[in-house]
């Protein structure tokens, strides 16, 4: 079912003015903590009414400042999964999930029998929320919003009180349980890692508002703004002075890094003299051997910095390199064999490539 | 020794306690989930038996039940019920003043069924009835009959404002503390001694109980 919404709300100084449409796919809704996600989530599903604007679902506006149209939240049939689950305390595992049934439809007892073998929680039935572990609660949470056979399903930080570990398996399970029931979904998180694995298509959300939607790949990889770039982890994130214009590159100067050399796509509105910013994502940096002789192909963009510090995190390492003389860091991170075998430890100094086709370029 | 004052403060009790609950969860209810305006002067006007002296209540009641007041005539035109002077009298003194005893931890049971869970309810398609009837009560229920208790005990206990309102008619409208009262002044340690007694062990029983609806044990 499709779902489009454009809704508006203020509170106080903070406002918040989405807009935008989605149909039988995994949206991301993804940015910092305060900037609205949940609340849009409520906006959506009727807790919290907008101040204008419309909601839609499939052909039906469930809310319309406009006509005066706001349907119960009840009759908007939208799956809500809370923050912290939300289940009947006083209802077992089963009697949780049965209450999302319509009474109306024959064989609950098969249905919910079905759904607590989707979500993996066969043996757990006459338990009751206080006896499940954070992850089992969870799955009970979402089997009962299955339950109602929602049109549109809406999760908020579903797996922000879970541990790393249970974590990855219950992703993998959201999105098995979502090929099996293909619905329409939204899913609110900060986690960068999550919204990755889980979005095929992401919205950031920064201050109440959308800056950028679209694709994954588009969104990570070429983010609109800087707050995106920011958001989404890039961490190489410069500006600098347009120097020269052509054939569909640019060419940058920075105090620190010196000349930048990019491609830009055609129509990008820069011109000569415009400040922009730049960014690079960590990974995406090479490092040059010591003994290495550069052909003319990679002689763009060669930096030169000393290590400053060096952190590990599982099987990478992360290298700050001081660049120039002023306080600029470029962030690199490498597999550790390659630390290893470069032994690239702080303290020394090493050449890195930026690769002109991995450098994003953000007119705004 | 006449048990009709025992017979009457438990007639009585029951049924203010009834009036109690029926208005009072109403009241609660409205308190604890829902914003409007002069909701604050509300609280305070429904606390006031909490705080003023009972002959204070006693002399409002009148004034709203007696022969001369549009409600007190209304009453006794339209459905020949007598207020003043008649255990129904007692009834209403006892069910005003045991009202913020209910009130207060029905409110407070009721808002600790947080909104989430009813808004929960309500996404599974649930009506307003249904939220209240599957969820909101069964985890306020606690709350709610411990201060069903305690507005029962306060009603037994009712004093000033009942002999105000229902008057001290002996086999009529005296009950359990008036009786007592008449007893002392008429110097019948005996009999004050029997109904004190009573009233103290009824009063530990009501407290006990209510204890153990708070702290989960029923």
């Amino acid at each position: 079912m499709d779902l489009a919404f454009n809704i508006k709300k203020s509170y106080g100084e903070f406002r918040i003015d989405v807009s935008l449409s989605l149909n039988e796919d995994l949206l991301v809704l993804f940015g910092p903590s305060g900037a609205g996600k949940t609340l849009i989530l409520k906006m959506i599903s009727g807790i919290v009414r907008p101040d204008e604007g419309s909601v839609t679902i499939g052909s039906e506006k469930v809310f319309d400042s406009a006509s005066g149209i706001e349907t119960p939240i009840r009759d908007r049939k939208i799956g809500y999964l809370f923050q912290d689950y939300a289940l009947f305390p006083h209802m077992t595992v089963f009697e949780n999930i049965a209450y999302g049934v319509n009474a109306k439809q024959g064989g609950r007892d098969a249905k919910v029998r079905e759904l607590i073998a989707l979500t993996r929680l066969t043996g757990l039935e006459s338990r009751y929320p206080r006896e499940l572990s954070g992850g089992q609660k969870q799955r009970c949470a979402l089997a009962r919003t299955l339950a109602s056979e929602p049109r549109v399903l809406l999760l908020d930080e579903p797996f922000s009180a879970l541990d790393y570990q249970v974590r990855e398996k219950l992703r993998a399970d959201l999105l098995r349980i979502h090929d099996a029931y293909p619905i329409t979904t939204i899913l609110v998180t900060h986690d960068l890692e999550e919204a990755f694995m889980l979005g095929r298509r992401i919205a950031v959300v920064n201050n109440g508002r959308i800056e950028q939607a679209g694709l994954r790949e588009d969104v990570f990889y070429r983010p609109a703004t800087r707050d995106v770039a920011r958001f989404i982890g890039t961490r190489n994130i410069f500006t600098g002075t347009v120097a020269g214009l052509g054939d569909g590159q640019v060419v940058i100067t920075n105090a620190d890094l010196g000349v930048i050399k990019a491609f830009v796509p055609e129509g990008s509105g820069l011109h000569i003299g415009a400040e922009v910013s730049f960014c690079i994502r960590p990974e995406e940096i090479l490092v040059i051997r010591p003994d290495k002789v550069l052909d003319s192909r990679v002689q763009d963009n060669i930096i030169e910095g000393e290590i400053i510090s060096a952190t590990g995190k599982g099987s990478t390492q992360s290298l700050f390199l001081k660049v120039g003389s002023g306080d600029t860091l470029l962030k690199v991170e490498l597999p550790n064999f390659v630390v290893r075998k470069l032994s690239l430890a702080i303290g020394r100094v090493i050449r890195v490539s930026l690769k002109r086709e991995n450098i994003w370029v953000i007119n705004r | 020794m006449d048990l009709f004052p025992l017979y009457l403060t438990i007639k009585v009790s029951f049924a203010a306690t009834v009036f109690t609950v029926a208005f009072g969860l109403v009241i609660a209810w409205v308190m604890a989930k829902r914003e409007f305006f002069g909701k604050a002067v509300l609280d305070i006007v429904i606390m006031q038996p909490l705080v003023i002296p009972p002959t204070v209540l006693g002399y409002y009641l009148l004034g709203a039940f007696g022969r001369s007041s549009f409600l007190g005539r209304f009453l006794e035109d339209a459905f020949g019920l007598q207020i003043v002077f008649t255990w129904k009298g007692a009834v209403i003194a006892s069910f005003i003043s045991s009202l913020p005893l209910f009130v207060k931890p029905a409110r407070a049971a009721l808002e600790g069924v947080g909104s989430e869970l009813e808004d929960a309810a309500r996404l599974l398609g649930k009506t307003e009835l249904q939220v209240i009837k599957d969820i909101t009560l069964p985890l306020a229920w606690r709350g709610i009959a411990a201060g069903a208790v305690m507005a029962f005990a306060r009603a037994t206990g009712e004093f000033g404002a009942t002999l105000m309102v229902a008057g001290n008619i002996p086999g009529l409208t005296q009950t359990l503390p008036i009786a007592i009262y008449d007893a002392v002044q008429a110097g019948d340690a005996h009999s004050a001694n029997i109904l004190v007694g009573v009233i103290t062990l009824f009063s530990f029983i009501v407290l006990y109980i209510a204890g153990r609806f708070t702290k989960g044990r029923f």
